[in-house]
């Protein structure tokens, strides 16, 4: 699959500007026999929200969890703020300004509310080994009443909440951890229409505040057009596409979409004859 | 205005008083405590020695050194990671100190050389689970059989005199207890202070520090908890180093208090089941993610006063470990309808 070229008119070479908080920079890695990013450069300008598009398998994830030092690339440079970005940990580039939301949440069931909001990032009493948890729920019930989260108790282990509300708690974490740059992996997946406007709607206000700079896994295009400024769909592996969404519409990125499916179709089926014509024919 | 007011007074202490009970008993350790009540109330009513000073203090020497082994046990247990080798660990600590000791290195620093051997084998057993990703049951069973194995070969299986503990003046006859004795397990509350010093700082940890929430987290889901940027891999070495440190510690005072070093594995082996099932029935479950150091020092209480009583009672030795078994299957039971109650409530 990965071996099958893309046509040299769609890989987008990079653009590099002086204002990118951002840069990534041939970015390949690999799992074994599956190749998950082959050659990945983007950019990401500040108070800009990069919307990233691909089918599922493309290594949109893959590129987050890279970008937020959860996995390391096996080649390629990154850059942020200028200087060479080389994260070692999550911890590494929290602490250097980069959070993310994974698509799976990374929520621990058994905690409560609070404590996942803080989870990584206690505060403790001064010169003390102790949680500040008084002050972990203060922060947790702010963080949650300024995006218009209802939750009547923090302290309930989140396994007893929805999916909806998990998610919201999960990009609260995101959003209010002192990052300057959030990667969201899919954030609306697991939401209702009101839930999800409600974070639609926190992701517009942190870009008129410009202080945030976004790149976020969606997959419905009318929000990636109403939410995003610019976005980039990763096919195989590489940045198929890289437009401002004033100058796309849904029309051009379900286009590329059902090209690839008909290039997957059509390598499918050369596959398919190029298995038949030398497996021995048997009498 | 002062009737109807009085009136519905009434019904509101009913509901604090029921819901402060239905809080209680859908705590985590809440059942096995009012399980050991009635097993005191049982023996105190039946035995008239039961609840005597000086069968308090033989009750003691029952659990207090099996609550410090269950406490490091809880923590690895909520990382869904279980110890077998403390059994080889309590049996290998006193023979440490003893030939250290032997090697003209006084009391105290001998103690503190033998923890440190303890964190070793730690060190060990959580390094082999973590970097080669082994199930801890097998690397602990390894450690477990070597280091009982060890402690045969160094000893020829003889009876050894624990240096340090209490000796016999051999001109007057009387018990002499050093200082070093008297602290580290031969005095009287000596290993009831250590147990709840342990148990107080551990619960302590558990509840209130990075590493307890971290050690939930890595117990619950170890995917989730890497993606927060925990680092598992030292949660959990951290956690397999503690338990071996407390395991040898509870040999060192059993040895002391006996004035012998024993190498006898099957004993071990016991011991070993019996901090497991300190951890199980104080409510802690196998699984990962939940558990309770306060639990832990009640169940092994529970296990004390049930070895106890039933001594005293003057039941055959034969039924107790039925008894035991019996008490075990009811405890988990009790959990389970306890923790299903507590999600149903939304206690938490």
């Amino acid at each position: 699959m990965a071996d099958q070229a893309i046509p040299a008119e769609h890989i987008v070479a990079p653009v590099a500007a002086p204002d990118d908080v951002l840069r990534v920079e041939h970015i390949a890695k690999s799992f074994g026999p599956v190749t998950a990013l082959r050659d990945v450069s983007l950019h990401l300008k500040k108070g800009e929200v990069l919307g990233l598009l691909g089918d599922n398998g493309a290594g949109k994830s893959t590129l987050i969890k890279t970008i937020c030092g959860f996995q390391n690339a096996d080649s390629g440079k990154m850059w942020l703020h200028g200087e060479p970005y080389e994260p070692k940990s999550v911890d590494q580039a929290r602490l250097l300004g980069v959070d993310v939301v994974y698509q799976d949440l990374a929520l621990i069931d058994e905690l409560s509310v609070y404590q996942n909001m803080f989870l990584c990032r206690e505060p403790r009493h001064s010169s003390t080994p102790f949680l500040d948890s008084r002050r972990m729920k203060r922060e947790a019930r702010k963080a949650l009443d300024d995006i218009g989260i209802n939750l009547p108790r923090l302290d309930v282990p989140v396994a007893r909440l929805s999916g909806g509300q998990r998610q919201s708690i999960a990009v609260a974490r995101g959003v209010y951890s002192d990052a300057d740059v959030l990667l969201l992996d899919e954030p609306l997946a697991a939401m209702g229409a009101k839930e999800g406007a409600m974070i639609l709607e926190l992701i517009a206000r942190l870009k008129e505040e410009g202080k945030l700079s976004m790149i976020m896994i969606l997959h419905n295009y009318v929000h990636v057009l109403e939410s995003c400024d610019r976005v980039n769909m990763i096919v195989d592996g590489v940045i198929a596409l890289d437009k401002p969404t004033a100058e796309t519409s849904v029309d051009e990125l379900t286009e590329i979409v059902v090209d690839e499916y008909r290039r997957a179709r059509l390598a499918a089926q050369a596959e398919e004859a190029a298995r038949a014509a030398a497996v021995p024919v048997e009498d | 205005m002062g009737a109807p007011a009085r009136k519905r007074e009434v019904p509101h202490v009913a509901a604090t008083a029921w819901d402060l009970l239905r809080r209680f008993l859908t705590m985590r350790e809440g059942s096995i405590i009012v399980v050991t009540v009635v097993l005191v109330v049982y023996f105190s009513v039946t035995v008239s020695t039961f609840f005597t000073g000086p069968n308090l203090q033989t009750l003691l020497q029952y659990f207090t050194w099996l609550a410090i082994m269950a406490a490091g046990e809880v923590f690895l247990m909520i990382n869904g990671e279980i110890d077998l080798s403390i059994g080889g660990v309590y049996l290998f600590a006193p023979l440490i100190f003893y030939e250290v000791h032997g090697g003209g290195i006084p009391l105290l620093p001998s103690l503190i050389i033998t923890m440190i051997v303890c964190m070793v084998v730690g060190l060990v057993n959580g390094l082999i689970t973590t970097v080669f990703s082994v199930n801890s049951f097998i690397t602990t069973l390894g450690t477990l059989f070597t280091l009982q194995g060890l402690t045969l070969i160094i000893s020829h299986a003889q009876n050894l005199e624990m240096p340090g503990a209490p000796s016999t003046d051999p001109n007057t006859g009387a018990s002499v207890i050093g200082t070093f004795a008297s602290v580290f397990g031969a005095g009287t509350y000596s290993e009831l202070i250590w147990a709840l010093i342990v148990i107080f700082v551990m619960q302590l940890a558990l509840t209130r520090t990075r590493w307890g929430l971290h050690t939930i987290a890595v117990g619950s889901n170890r995917n989730a908890a890497a993606e927060a940027g925990i680092k598992v891999r030292w949660v959990l070495i951290r956690n397999f180093v503690v338990c071996s440190t407390f395991a040898g510690f509870g040999g060192i005072l059993e040895a002391v208090r006996s004035s012998s070093i024993t190498p006898d594995p099957s004993a071990a082996n016991s011991i070993l089941l019996y901090a497991i099932a300190a951890a199980v029935i104080g409510g802690t479950g196998l699984a990962g993610g939940s558990g309770t150091i306060v639990g832990a020092l009640i169940g092994a209480l529970f296990l004390g006063i049930l070895q106890d009583g039933l001594a005293i009672k003057g039941v055959n030795a034969n039924y107790l470990v039925f008894y035991l078994g019996l008490a075990i299957l009811l405890a988990m039971g009790i959990n389970v309808y306890v923790g299903r109650a507590r999600r149903k409530s939304g206690l938490g």
